[in-house]
């Protein structure tokens, strides 16, 4: 009887979780499904297809996913050392160091998002993939920080002194022994990196100022009209990507020596 | 200390130096079209649009796009915008910077963003009436050299003409039963309550709420032609029995008039989904596009009262640091060529407003042949060409579009 209830429970569970999906796909393969037809009625691959053969739809995947991909290269990069020095050291300054680090979370994004436009037009960065990438690290850099930081609180830095004194040169010590005890952790703040570079609009709006064309821009100016065929087709076609990376780095993750999927 | 100031310095000449190169400007001369077209071959330029809906951009890029690759060796690149007012705050933020060339070539425009970049004055300068084309549009009509009762002064060329029109569905209404005045209107909304709205005049789509309003205006007043200049007596002398009946019809609207839909796409979607009955739009082809895009049933289909059916003209401007001019003066000239003028409103292909050109002008007989037929064929979804010239009326002064959208706020919402 319990677990009867325990598996009822659960597949209400999945089926909350999974119910926003099946109407988009219901929206994305019809058309005039008006109230009070419960269902859809006129079933059809037009917009579908309409959206894939568009070469905009393609290159802007691509577009997003390259940003994407150097937003989390270059936040693990900045992240990693600022991390390690927050989570590890107590100075003076540290909490200030918190502070302009947290800022970007609070701070309204078209307000930076402006401001950078102008700097950025000035240097020649604006409109460029690596200009749109540079202004995405301003809200993916929090994240990536504190979540490698909080793995670097629990860092016992002993046992690097012991590859160190075993005789393991600096640069071995770092990649055999901190980047495969910081791995998990490293795994779930690129994670983080790439779904927010990925959804963003606005900053890669102001930016790329039309000429990086992501698929949140599609899908914002796709929103404006307001089809909700339309829209359906690109909100499948952009949760495609995380779902397949979350579903990819989740075999990775390792917390505890248990697999995330065994813990469940 | 130094070396972090040094290494800022040389970080900061590194990203100076990948600064874009300014282009050597291609030289043309606006007088002399062959040299326009000599200095667009092999340009890329760079429209932004509004790209909400999937018909128009598919019109633009199957229209317009193939047209300048095969015949200009101009490539297309549409960049869609959830609202103009994006592209407008690039072109500014641009002319802080001082960015030359900067990267929009052509907008599509009209009223309050022509008003802001004009003012900014970040508008390619005198050329709409230089295009071969502009031959064909009538500017003496103020509704082509006025956008939104400010002058057009040769800062943007038009594409495409609206008028104000209602929407129904056959298969619930019959046509005996459809109001033909503001007063029926009002009439028909409290014998049927709940089953009318309108657009809220402040919303996102605002336009079509404030067009809707002014021909109440026109109606009340008995005339539309004294409402082109703004007199602040007149306006005093009618605004009250403007409140009056938006305040008597709001008790017999959806909801109770507690809210408006903000734009025409929330109106559209009540029409459809059968909480109202009627629903509005700007386009020649009626419900042709919404019927195309699959958002209304397919008996939807359009009409007009007998009067006050306020139309205008939308256009596109070319920025001051615009990097292609040539290609973006080609293409507002071939937003105007006959051929594109008689495609454009065929409900079919999907862009649904009306001719920029005066079809008078045309001289060419194939050309006018073409144009007088697709006038034929706009389909049954659209009002007929004799009943949209007949309510047809011009827009007011500007100076209206604030004063109605305040005081509806004012006497209307907040009574």
């Amino acid at each position: 009887m319990k677990r009867l209830a325990s598996r009822l429970v659960r597949v209400g569970l999945y089926l909350v979780l999974i119910a926003p999906l099946l109407i988009f796909i219901a929206y994305a393969f019809s058309t005039r499904w008006f109230f009070p037809q419960p269902f859809p009625t006129e079933w059809t691959t037009i917009t579908f297809q309409r959206a894939l053969h568009d070469s905009r739809t393609f290159s802007s995947v691509t577009q997003g996913l390259w940003i994407a991909l150097l937003v989390s290269i270059f936040s693990l990069i900045i992240g990693f050392p600022a991390a390690r020095v927050l989570g590890l050291r107590e100075f003076r300054g540290r909490q200030l160091a918190w502070l302009l680090l947290f800022l970007p979370t609070v701070i309204p994004p078209l307000a930076i998002g402006m401001g950078l436009n102008i700097l950025f037009l000035r240097i020649g960065l604006a409109g460029s993939i690596f200009g749109v990438a540079l202004a995405h690290l301003v809200p993916t850099l929090p994240y990536t920080v504190f979540t490698l930081s909080s793995a670097f609180a629990r860092f016992d830095e002993n046992y690097e002194y012991q590859a160190l004194a075993l005789g393991a040169s600096p640069i071995r010590t770092f990649f055999t022994v901190t980047l495969r005890l910081m791995m998990p952790s490293l795994t779930v703040a690129a994670l983080f990196a790439f779904l927010i570079s990925w959804s963003q609009y606005l900053l890669t709006l102001l930016i790329g100022g039309g000429r990086i064309i992501t698929l949140p821009i599609l899908l914002f100016s796709a929103a404006s009209g307001g089809n909700p065929a339309t829209i359906a087709t690109l909100s499948l076609l952009f949760i495609a990507p995380p779902i397949l990376v979350i579903a990819l780095t989740a075999r990775q993750l390792n917390q505890h020596g248990n697999l995330i999927k065994n813990q469940f | 200390m130094k070396r972090l100031i040094f290494a800022l310095l040389v970080l900061s000449m590194l990203l100076a130096a990948c600064a874009p190169k300014s282009e050597a400007a291609a030289d043309f001369d606006i007088n002399n079209w062959d040299s326009v077209l000599e200095a667009a071959r092999g340009q890329t330029v760079n429209w932004y649009l509004w790209g909400g809906s999937d018909s128009i951009n598919a019109y633009v890029d199957n229209f317009y796009g193939k047209a300048l690759k095969e015949r200009y060796d101009i490539t297309l690149n549409r960049v869609p915008l959830a609202d103009t007012v994006d592209a407008v705050n690039q072109v500014l933020s641009e002319k802080q910077a001082g960015t030359d060339p900067g990267s929009v070539d052509l907008i599509w425009i009209n009223g309050e963003n022509f008003f802001t970049l004009k003012q900014a004055e970040m508008l390619y300068p005198d050329w709409a009436q230089k295009l071969p084309n502009s031959a064909l549009v009538n500017w003496d009509n103020p509704a082509i050299n006025l956008d939104f009762g400010n002058p057009v002064d040769n800062l943007e060329s038009p594409w495409s003409s609206a008028q104000f029109q209602f929407i129904y569905d056959s298969a619930r209404m019959g046509e005996a039963e459809l109001p033909r005045s503001y007063a029926e209107l009002a009439d028909w909304a409290c014998a049927h309550p709940g089953r009318f709205t309108y657009i809220d005049p402040n919303g996102t789509g605002g336009f079509l709420g404030t067009r809707f309003m002014k021909g109440a205006l026109y109606e009340l007043s008995g005339d539309a032609a004294q409402w082109q200049k703004i007199d602040q007596a007149l306006w005093e002398q009618y605004a009250p029995a403007l409140w009056d009946y938006f305040n008597e019809i709001e008790s017999c609207l959806w909801r109770n008039g507690e809210t408006y839909p903000q734009d025409e796409s929330e109106l559209v979607n009540l029409f459809a989904n059968n909480e109202v009955d009627l629903s509005m739009t700007n386009d020649i082809t009626g419900a042709g596009r919404w019927i195309a895009d699959g958002r209304m049933p397919e008996t939807a289909r359009a009409f007009v009262f007998d009067n006050y059916m306020i139309g205008d003209f939308n256009y596109v401007a070319i920025p001051l640091n615009a990097p292609n001019k040539a290609a973006a003066l080609v293409l507002a000239n071939l937003l105007l060529e006959p051929e594109f003028q008689a495609a454009q409103i065929l409900p079919e292909n999907g862009f649904g407003l009306g001719y920029a050109i005066d079809v008078n002008r045309v001289t060419d007989e194939t050309a006018l042949a073409a144009l007088q037929e697709s006038a034929s064929k706009l389909g049954d979804a659209a009002t007929s060409a004799s009943d949209l010239a007949k309510s047809l009326v011009g827009d007011s002064a500007a100076e209206y579009q604030n004063l109605v959208q305040q005081g509806w706020l004012e006497n209307v919402v907040q009574k």
